[in-house]
């Protein structure tokens, strides 16, 4: 199916927020209970509608561990948008937003728009970070901020849509040069002649694989 | 395959540039043929048509492995190049297998058997996506082909009888594994004009059989056994500088094949013209040692092997001797044909397994791993990526290896160290060996019990050939 935009994300966070799991729900519509380290990056895409306009998300899903950050960092590059996920039931995590934050500023164009999210919000009996909070630190640093729970799906779309409406509105002002490929946006293959398409499938590169559209 | 080609070496020095190298682009458009397999990624990463978009992504080049765990732990791990093709010319495959017998004595009771074995191959392509596509989904069936064809005699060898008929069990393995690779050459003749120009691919097998390993390889990708710090190299790299000889005796011995380019001589440096009528040194295909000559307009010729190393060629043209496919191949400038000069033949080495442990793992890597990392830097990170993981040791490990080799991007791709990294396609197997051990083991035990009744027929463990 042709797109067209191409936006590409990219989520980080410490290890055991459910970053995977916030992909998994957000592509495939499920939840997998038990935590499945991931090995330097998973990946998904799926299309959205966004003003009418279908916009395909490429999701770069990377590993917590820092033992994989020097292989993680390189997918900044070329990110238009990203996941800064931290889990409402461990301090720590909250805790360590600044590093994250400075480590994606320093490797992310300066134009890339940043989602805050408090994950795991189905577990309110264990909440160890109130909400106000992850409020005040988006708004301190100019961040989107949403809790969301990836095991009840609950704010999982409007988590990726969102941040999809934010890069969109800013294509609108003219913030971003879409024809600069590293601002992680491109042009769809109906508006671009030169997109290739797999060769010897004859397909468009079409959503037939995570994605569930 | 990267520098392989000198218009692929023009167009990769930047690295980055999109759209793949002049030969790539030729072919593909040259003709209207379909492509013999679609391109894919390797069957076991399990990728959509978005995923295998995102995995050609060559401005992150994302390290890709496999979501669900492969046999016995083996780690997998995979990166696109930099930018001279737009596809990743490597592919992948694993493949469990049995051969089976059934074998009535002579009390008339029937005992079944099943012999594992577990094949993995990486084909590191060029020129094309076509070559390493069919190895990959073709090479396997010819193998079992010829297992299945060997079985009987592998099997007569175990009991050793009738040993004056048959040979031993190495050998026949080692024969089953080098006749495939031929038949396989040989299939990609035969659909030259059928589909798609195909390119070539080298080729690097490795068969866990009968608690053995056999590492089969045409080609430059490479295999080591490593443990902690230490490592055994498992194949050797088939490049124009360490198949001179080879290359330029058959030259010597079939001057036609030279076209009107090229000479199977060697000099000192590389005559000029102006240099005509001096006295150079030189050698010919057969000589240990230097002559002198007074130059002739003949020997300004240019030598069928120039340049040295990861740079040598064959007629200015190909950097690697051995492996599958390459069968409209020809010289840049005067189309002379360059197959003659390659083969498919493989190099077989065998190791026991019997003395395994749990730390030693086989490293399969093309060569975009080996153009920057060698043998103890890939143990040093293999053992400290599986000392530093709990789960996933070697998914872990082989994507430490590409990881490593691929480096970062700020200008241009560069190691931890500043030095520059590889820009290839690259792809890694790091298989741990125990389990094969164990297999092995386990079904060695399995016949004892049926040994006690009849020794003859059912002891497959008492045989100690070594090839090695």
């Amino acid at each position: 199916m042709s797109y067209a935009y191409l936006f590409k994300y990219i989520i980080i966070g410490d290890t055991g927020v459910g970053k995977s799991c916030l992909l998994l729900q957000f592509t495939d519509k499920r939840f997998q209970p038990v935590h499945d380290l991931t090995i330097g990056v998973e990946f998904g895409a799926r299309m959205i509608t966004i003003d009418s306009k279908q916009i395909k998300l490429q999701i770069w899903d990377t590993a917590g561990q820092e033992a994989f950050r020097s292989i993680t960092r390189s997918y900044y590059r070329g990110a238009a948008g990203a996941l800064l996920v931290y889990d409402i039931t461990r301090r720590e995590t909250f805790n360590h937003l600044t590093t994250w934050l400075e480590d994606a500023r320093q490797h992310s164009n300066s134009n890339m728009v940043i989602m805050l999210i408090g994950n795991k919000s189905d577990l309110e009996t264990r909440r160890e970070v109130k909400k106000e909070e992850g409020e005040a630190f988006a708004r301190e640093h100019g961040l989107v901020f949403m809790e969301t729970s990836a095991k009840t799906a609950a704010n999982v779309e409007e988590a990726f849509i969102n941040t999809a409406k934010e890069i969109y509105e800013k294509i609108q002002e003219g913030v971003f040069d879409i024809n600069n490929e590293a601002n992680g946006i491109k042009i769809g293959p109906q508006h671009s002649p030169t997109n290739p398409s797999l060769p010897g499938t004859g397909g468009s590169g079409g959503s037939q694989g995570s994605g569930c559209c | 395959m990267f520098n392989r080609f000198r218009s692929a070496v023009i167009g990769a020095v930047s690295g980055l540039e999109t759209n793949g190298s002049a030969i790539e682009g030729t072919q593909y458009n040259k003709t209207t043929l379909a492509p013999k397999f679609p391109y894919g990624r390797p069957h076991f990463l399990g990728l959509g048509d978005d995923e295998v978009q995102m995995s050609a992504d060559h401005k992150l080049r994302p390290v890709i492995h496999p979501s669900k765990p492969l046999p016995y732990e083996t780690g997998y791990a995979e990166c696109v190049n930099a930018g001279k093709s737009r596809w990743n010319e490597d592919q992948a495959v694993y493949r469990q297998g049995v051969l089976s017998k059934t074998i009535q004595n002579e009390t008339g009771t029937v005992n079944k058997f099943s012999i594992p074995y577990t094949y993995y191959g990486i084909f590191d392509g060029h020129a094309g996506v076509g070559a390493a596509l069919c190895a990959a989904n073709q090479l396997h069936h010819i193998i079992h082909e010829k297992l299945v064809d060997a079985q009987d005699d592998i099997w007569i060898d175990f009991n050793k009888k009738n040993s004056a008929k048959t040979k031993p069990r190495d050998l026949l393995i080692i024969g089953a594994l080098e006749s495939a690779f031929t038949e396989m050459d040989q299939l990609l003749l035969e659909d030259r004009n059928k589909y798609q120009a195909a390119g070539g691919c080298t080729a690097l097998v490795a068969l866990f059989i009968l608690g053995k390993l056999y590492i089969a390889n045409a080609g430059d990708s490479r295999a080591i056994i490593c443990k902690d710090d230490k490592f055994i190299p498992m194949s050797m790299d088939f490049t124009p500088e360490n198949e001179k000889d080879r290359i330029r005796r058959l030259a010597q011995d079939q001057p036609i094949l030279l076209g009107k380019d090229f000479t199977s001589k060697e000099y000192l440096a590389q005559p000029k013209s102006s240099d005509l009528g001096k006295t150079v040194m030189f050698r010919d295909a057969y000589m240990k040692g230097w002559a002198y000559k007074t130059l002739q307009p003949d020997d300004l010729k240019i030598s069928v092997i120039t340049g040295q190393g990861k740079r040598s060629r064959v007629m200015g043209t190909i950097g690697v001797t051995r492996g599958f496919g390459d069968h409209d191949l020809t010289d840049i400038y005067r189309k002379t044909p360059i197959k003659p000069f390659l083969s498919s033949h493989p190099e077989v080495q065998v190791h026991k397994i019997e003395s395994t442990d749990d730390k030693e793992v086989l490293i399969m890597g093309t060569d975009g791993l080996w153009d920057v990392t060698d043998g103890y830097k890939a143990a040093e990170i293999v053992s400290k990526s599986v000392n530093a993981f709990e789960d996933k040791k070697y998914v872990g490990a082989a994507t430490c290896l590409v990881g490593y080799a691929r480096g970062s991007l700020t200008n241009s791709w560069h190691l931890k160290s500043g030095k520059p990294a590889s820009c290839d396609d690259i792809s890694v197997f790091v298989i741990p060996m125990l389990p094969y051990k164990l297999e092995y083991q386990e079904l060695v035990k399995k016949c004892v019990p049926n040994e006690n009744n009849d020794t003859s027929t059912n002891n497959i463990d008492g045989h100690t050939n070594n090839v090695h």
